[in-house]
């Protein structure tokens, strides 16, 4: 089937150009570009390579090659290429791949450690590398050293992250000062540091811990700053309730640090100082004032006295300020220099230039200089309580005034010995002892019961019936006085009286009749006897007024309203039975009745009737013995009246008078004295002259 | 039955219109004219090349990647399969594969075979051959099915923190492999095939000088 009769012309072949190019498509310059463009990544790529740098690390936790990242400043600068041994398999070689850009920083400054999430009691860190796994970070100063290729890895991060964070120090513990590695450092309460590893001092005797205080707060310690431990919490149980009080949950559990910059004119810390940890403020506080720091002049002192109470540290003080503490104490025998074996005791002093206040360089020297010029002038060394409970001794240096001469020997080897002076111990304890002893053997017990008897018997005696009774029976004996004086006996007296002189006027009317001599004798011997009775009645008066004088002088300290009253009462009684009208009547009566009697004499010589004068003179002999028996009654009623009074005297002592009453009472007495000189003088007339009852004149 | 070249006739392939040698444009419809593409083969390797080459990285580097809270997970092609096939989807992790390995390696042995078969004769028939080079023109299109799973995924789950998930660098290589082949499928002169056939006709046995044997300038002289 061929078309024969059309056959084209064969087509127009083109020659083939000569240039190899031409047989060579034009599309292979696109896999060309592509390999260019491969080969010139691939050299960027190994042109930009940063360098290889291999850090030692003892373990190789979280590491894997190829993965984990180096950070700086939380940036990756490097990728872990690779994780090998050193020689001996001793520790893991990282080998990581720099990024350019940081190589040149990477110089021998740089540390390297691994972080890992880790759970403490100050918080959780690390906690994106939970997920991410763990990374491997850097640091480094920011002046470019050259590249330096072989680290060793830090076990943990270091303190101090970058080196304008903030101040490193060291800390060492003080006695009961617990460090802890990571506890937080607390101002004010913010967390201004951080403890770090902690380790044992090279001398082995503290503990010692590296710190940090950051950035800015670094600013607040300077060399006067104290630090002291806030581990732990306080319970305190009292009025206003219980209280627990600590710092925060993070020291309460691994303890704490703060600090207080508790005196100005500190300087500066250098960086890597060591500082103290005191074990709570107030010992931070005393170490500003102890100055643990700086040199010490040490002195001997011998006290006489060998007193247990001084020990080791005690404090050595000068006009109160702590200068220094006991550095030793030992005994000491020495016969040559003592005269005697006594043990002394020998207590060596650390004296702190510092604290002497001295002007200029605080050294020993100018210390013991300082110190030599004021022994001269009397300062001593001696003994003194510290505290008056505890009996704790220390170390004062005192002037005493009027010292015999001393100085400061110097022992050579032993050192200088400053002199000492007598001490001043108050043992209080054994003081305070014996007043308690002595109050102890108070009969306390004893008085308390004889004052409560006694009081009891005072209660018993006012509420007695005889004190109760007493004003009554003073009154009762008063008016039985009244009844006596007032009685009928008496009364009648007067009238008897002149019923008898009437009689004895008709009877010597019936003598003068019958002039029977011997019969008017007997009458008046018998007259003259009454008159003695009266007389010897009348002698108990002055006795009477003394007593009532000595009742006066009684009352006069003694009184009580009523009893005083009642004095009064009896007294006034008295004065009116002495100037009531019968007894004023009495001389009157008996010069009536001597009137009378003159009238019956006057009658009797009228009438002259020698039987009526005889029955008259034996009434007459009868009057008169009535009048004696009636002078026989006045000493008795006298008697009474003494004797009342007495008992007035008797009860009245032991009152107390008052003034007014007093006045009262003696006024009262100087009547009835009168009323006694008006009834003595009475008595005494009729004594001396007892015709006048006769007579009438 | 002859072809348009043993006729001495250009056809134009779009619009099917033969014409005399020495005609460069189609009369009818304008297009560039000419009796085989010269360079077709060396176009073919080139963007083959090119493919193989885009391919091997998108098979090392990750093709996606997660990042979840907790994780950042990035995985290949074939790893992701893998790990799907260990959670039990087998069903996805088999069309993962077929998607991404075997249509793409396949696609790379056919028109490598392809290549062969035109330069050095063919091993199978033409028709197979023909076959093989519609299927690889119709099927390159579907390999960026991958390429477009993460594009979607990228453009969907972006989540910040919580979830995110971006492209890896193999979803670009891996993109310009499929590119770079169809790029070469394409270049490749079907009718090449036919020129190197051996399509028995008993009517007309094969012409000589036309060997298997014979260059491509040789054949498109």
């Amino acid at each position: 089937m061929t078309q024969t009769n059309s056959a084209p012309p064969p087509p127009p072949v083109k020659p083939a150009k000569k240039s190899p190019f031409r047989r060579i498509s034009i599309i292979w310059l696109v896999p060309l570009i592509a390999l260019v463009a491969v080969l010139g990544v691939a050299v960027k790529t190994y042109l930009d390579q940063g360098p290889l740098i291999k850090i030692s690390f003892d373990n190789a936790t979280g590491i894997s090659a190829g993965s984990t990242e180096l950070h700086y400043r939380d940036v990756t600068v490097g990728v872990v290429e690779d994780v090998g041994f050193s020689d001996g398999l001793e520790s893991v070689i990282v080998s990581v791949r720099l990024h350019n850009d940081v190589a040149e920083y990477v110089d021998d400054t740089a540390q390297f450690w691994v972080v890992r999430p880790e759970v403490t009691a100050q918080g959780v860190s690390g906690l994106a590398t939970v997920l991410s796994g763990v990374f491997i970070e850097g640091i480094w100063d920011s002046a470019p050293g050259g590249l330096v290729e072989k680290f060793t890895g830090l076990a943990d991060a270091p303190l101090q992250r970058l080196n304008d964070e903030g101040v490193l120090l060291t800390l060492r513990a003080g006695s009961d000062v617990s460090l802890t590695e990571g506890a937080p450092i607390v101002y004010q309460g913010l967390n201004v540091g951080k403890i770090g590893k902690t380790s044992i001092s090279q001398d082995g005797t503290t503990a010692e811990a590296q710190a940090i205080i950051f950035s800015p707060h670094d600013r607040l310690v300077d060399t006067a700053t104290r630090f002291w431990d806030t581990s732990g919490f306080s319970f305190t149980l009292g009025a206003g309730g219980a209280a627990l009080d600590f710092t925060s949950i993070a020291s309460l559990i691994s303890g704490g640090v703060t600090f207080g910059t508790l005196v100005s004119g500190g300087e500066p810390l250098e960086p890597g100082a060591t500082i103290t940890v005191y074990a709570d403020e107030a010992t931070a506080r005393a170490s500003v004032f102890s100055g643990d720091e700086g040199e010490t002049l040490n002195l001997s002192a011998v006290f006489e006295e060998n007193i247990a109470g001084l020990s080791v540290g005690a404090p050595v003080e000068l006009g109160g300020l702590n200068i220094g503490r006991v550095n030793s104490l030992n005994g000491l025998v020495d016969a040559d220099r003592f005269g005697d074996n006594r043990v002394r005791l020998v207590a060596t002093l650390s004296i702190r230039p510092g604290k002497l206040g001295i002007e200029g360089d605080q050294t020993e020297e100018t210390a013991l200089e300082f110190l030599s010029g004021r022994v001269r002038d009397g300062l001593r060394a001696r003994l003194a309580t510290t505290s008056i409970l505890t009996g704790g001794l220390k170390v004062e240096l005192i002037e005493v005034p009027g010292a015999p001469p001393a100085e400061i020997e110097d022992l050579g080897d032993a050192g200088p010995r400053i002199p000492t002076t007598a001490s001043e111990v108050s043992d209080v304890s054994a003081t305070a002892e014996g007043v308690f002893q002595r109050i102890n053997d108070l009969p306390v017990e004893e008085i308390m019961t004889q004052a409560i008897n006694l009081l009891g018997n005072i209660n018993a005696l006012i509420t007695s019936e005889g004190v109760r009774s007493a004003p009554e029976n003073l009154n009762g004996l008063l008016a039985d006085a009244r009844g006596v004086v007032n009685s009928e006996g008496v009364r009648a007296l007067p009238g008897q009286m002149n019923e008898a002189i009437d009689q004895l006027a008709t009877l010597i009317e019936g003598f003068n009749e019958a002039a029977l001599s011997e019969r008017l004798g007997k009458a008046l011997d018998d007259a003259a006897d009454a008159a003695k009775g009266v007389n010897s009645a009348v002698e108990g008066v002055p006795d009477l007024i003394a007593r009532i004088e000595g009742v006066a002088a009684n009352i006069e300290e003694v009184a009580i309203d009523k009893m005083a009253d009642q004095v009064t009462e009896l007294l006034t009684t008295v004065d009116s039975f002495l100037n009531q009208q019968s007894t004023r009547a009495l001389p009157e009566s008996l010069s009536g009745a001597l009137d009378e009697l003159g009238a019956v004499l006057v009658q009797l010589r009228e009438a002259g009737v020698v039987e009526t004068a005889k029955d008259t003179l034996n009434s007459a002999s009868n009057a008169a013995d009535t009048f004696a028996d009636a002078s026989r009654d006045l000493p008795r009623l006298i008697e009474q009246a003494r004797l009342v009074l007495s008992q007035a005297g008797t009860t009245i002592e032991g009152y107390q008078a008052n003034n007014g009453l007093g006045r009262d009472a003696r006024t009262a007495l100087r009547e009835v004295e009168r009323a006694a000189q008006a009834v003595s003088s009475l008595a005494r007339a009729i004594e001396r002259n007892p015709n006048s009852l006769l007579t009438g004149r | 039955m002859k072809t348009a070249r043993e006729m001495d006739l250009i056809g134009c392939k779009r619009c099917t219109r033969v014409s005399p040698p020495g005609t460069g444009v189609c009369p009818r419809c304008g297009g560039k004219i000419n009796s085989r593409d010269p360079k077709s083969l060396q176009k073919v390797m080139a963007w083959w090349v090119l493919g193989l080459a885009c391919y091997i990285p998108g098979n090392l580097y990750p093709m996606l990647e997660t990042k979840t809270l907790v994780s950042s997970d990035s995985s290949t092609i074939v790893g992701g399969a893998v790990e799907l096939a260990h959670h039990g989807a087998w069903g996805v992790a088999f069309i993962i594969l077929l998607a991404s390995v075997v249509i793409p390696v396949g696609k790379f042995v056919i028109i490598l075979g392809l290549v062969i078969g035109v330069h050095r004769g063919p091993q199978v028939s033409d028709d197979l051959r023909q076959k093989l080079y519609e299927v690889v023109e119709y099927i390159g299109r579907w390999s960026m099915v991958d390429v477009f799973v993460v594009a979607v995924l990228s453009s969907l789950v972006q989540l910040q923190t919580l979830v995110n998930i971006s492209p890896g660098r193999a979803s670009i290589f891996f993109a310009l492999s499929v590119v770079f082949t169809m790029l070469s499928a394409q270049s490749f002169d079907s009718r090449l095939i036919w020129d190197t056939g051996r399509t028995p006709d008993p009517a007309d046995p094969q012409p000589e000088g036309t060997g298997p044997a014979g260059t491509e300038k040789e054949r498109t002289a």
